[in-house]
């Protein structure tokens, strides 16, 4: 890793020389660089970077749905495993809410319980408690399409909270939210995070959110995707948002704008040359 | 409700004018008879007109049934295993461009005159429409939410019936929909032909008597059966497809 981190002892997901080449019949885009990743039990993990970073891809890959080049290292829970073993092994929560409209939030929420084969009637027992948690208390028989934006993104990660798996990936949750909601669900998120003491990589394109929800905060470049910076972030939980305005913070941030910054010129220069 | 007023008031307003007209001009029966003497003669002749239409609608409905689902099945076999497709879908295709009508001469020389004949072709003929549909909705699925489904560990299997056909089903009732009127004309076309009963048969036997009011009874008992079949479909698509 390019820079010291401090050693996380017994980590669930370690990652090394994982690269991702996608090849067409005319171009070759190599998408991940020699990404190295390790992610202790109950950290909470940001990643920020350019668009076109291979963020997603570096999730597709975790969540099992995509297969890196070979020489690629995964390490989950010690063990070394090929991608595909990590399909249903890894809680994937993808930018979309993907929230399927026949199904009624209840429904929608336990649809990773359905698909392990656990009876509906289980199923809703298990989801019941978890919907004032989740700010859906009345909603339960509502279908999708009429929720707001913010309840529909509640819904989806309810529904990754309940696939109870050590990882959670969230690639962009927030992303399609006005900055109230977001704020918000921040907040929310993290008390659940807590509550549950749960293993999150959060994909982000907001450094504000990456510093205040992470414990380390990972910057990529743009492509091909690598792991430019690798930040502690030491300030103190619970954070209240009054934090965004301290000195500490502020100076995390201009850290991280500044790796970014580097990054983003690079890559609107390459869009450019394209 | 405004929708229905004017789906009404369409229909009455062009029986309204054809009423009209007949009278005004005097136009004679043989040509063109008016609607009040058609509904006069489907009240004269009922006995008559429920017994063909009781046998084209079951020649209709068993040619519907056994069609659609022929069709989901093997659209579904196609979507979990490609190689199947990849032999079945050509053959389909080629089968597909030939117009139904075309092997009725065939169905006829194998199942003989009586309804066989006529419950093969619908199935046939509804068979394709809804394939076609049924096919194309399960194929274009949104690849992400199957991902979705797959990282959560879900089989073909398991993502065809929680994914899949639900998803499918906008088109599959389309497909349904188009159906209805393919059954009724490929019924009705086969009876002319060769037939004992239906109204087909009622038609064809009422032309040929000169006897024009009647044939235009059967027409209008078939149309009016095809609307009602075609409006149950309507009903159960917009009842329980509610989010397209």
């Amino acid at each position: 890793m390019a820079n010291g981190t401090a050693d996380i002892a017994a980590p669930i997901l370690q990652l090394s020389n994982l690269s991702m080449t996608f090849e067409s019949a005319h171009v070759t885009v190599v998408a991940l660089q020699d990404i190295g990743i390790r992610i202790g039990r109950g950290e909470f993990v940001t990643v920020v970077g350019p668009s076109g970073c291979g963020k997603s891809t570096l999730f597709n890959i975790l969540a099992g749905l995509a297969e890196p080049d070979a020489g690629a290292e995964i390490r989950y829970h010690g063990e070394t495993k090929r991608a595909l073993e990590l399909l249903g092994q890894v809680a994937f929560m993808p930018q979309r809410d993907l929230l399927l409209p026949w199904r009624r939030v209840v429904d929608n929420a336990i649809l990773p319980l359905q698909v392990e084969g656990m009876p509906r009637a289980a199923a809703l027992k298990r989801a019941e408690p978890l919907f004032g948690e989740f700010g859906l208390s009345g909603f339960e028989r509502h279908y999708p399409q009429q929720l707001s934006g913010g309840m529909r993104q509640r819904v989806a990660l309810m529904r990754t909270f309940l696939f109870e798996r050590d990882l959670t990936l969230l690639d962009e949750p927030f992303g399609a939210l006005d900055a109230l909601t977001r704020s918000l669900m921040q907040r929310w998120l993290l008390e659940v995070w807590q509550k549950h003491q749960r293993t999150i990589l959060f994909i982000t394109h907001d450094v504000e959110e990456a510093i205040f929800l992470g414990d380390r905060v990972l910057v990529m470049t743009a492509r091909p995707g690598r792991i430019k910076l690798v930040l502690e972030v030491p300030l103190a939980r619970p954070r209240p948002s009054s934090m965004l305005t301290s000195p500490e913070f502020i100076a995390l941030k201009r850290q991280v704008l500044a790796a970014i910054e580097e990054e983003s010129v690079k890559s609107f220069q390459q869009t450019a040359a394209d | 409700m405004r929708g229905h007023v004017y789906s009404v008031a369409g229909p009455l307003g062009v029986f309204a004018l054809w009423e009209l007209v007949v009278r005004a001009f005097g136009v004679p029966v043989y040509v063109l008879p008016a609607p009040s003497a058609i509904a006069k003669k489907v009240v004269a002749d009922s006995a008559l007109m429920l017994d063909g239409l009781a046998m084209t609608l079951m020649e209709a409905t068993v040619g519907y049934a056994v069609g659609a689902t022929l069709a989901l099945a093997i659209a579904i076999a196609f979507i979990l295993w490609p190689r199947l497709e990849r032999v079945g879908l050509p053959a389909l295709v080629a089968l597909n461009s030939v117009p139904v009508v075309a092997f009725a001469p065939v169905a006829l020389l194998w199942f003989g005159s009586g309804p066989g004949s006529k419950i093969a072709l619908v199935t046939i003929a509804v068979g394709f429409a809804v394939f076609v549909n049924a096919h194309q909705g399960l194929r274009s699925v949104d690849e992400s939410a199957a991902n979705l489904l797959r990282s959560f560990g879900a089989g073909p299997l398991r993502q065809m019936a929680m994914l899949r056909i639900p998803a499918a089903l906008p088109a599959i009732m389309n497909g349904l929909r188009v159906a209805v009127v393919r059954s009724m004309i490929v019924a009705i076309v086969a009876e002319m032909l060769a037939a004992f009963k239906g109204l087909g048969a009622t038609i064809f036997e009422s032309t040929q008597q000169i006897d024009f009011l009647r044939a235009w009874a059967a027409i209008a008992v078939a149309s009016a059966a095809s609307m009602a079949w075609y409006g149950v479909v309507n009903w159960i698509d917009r009842r329980y497809v509610f989010w397209r």
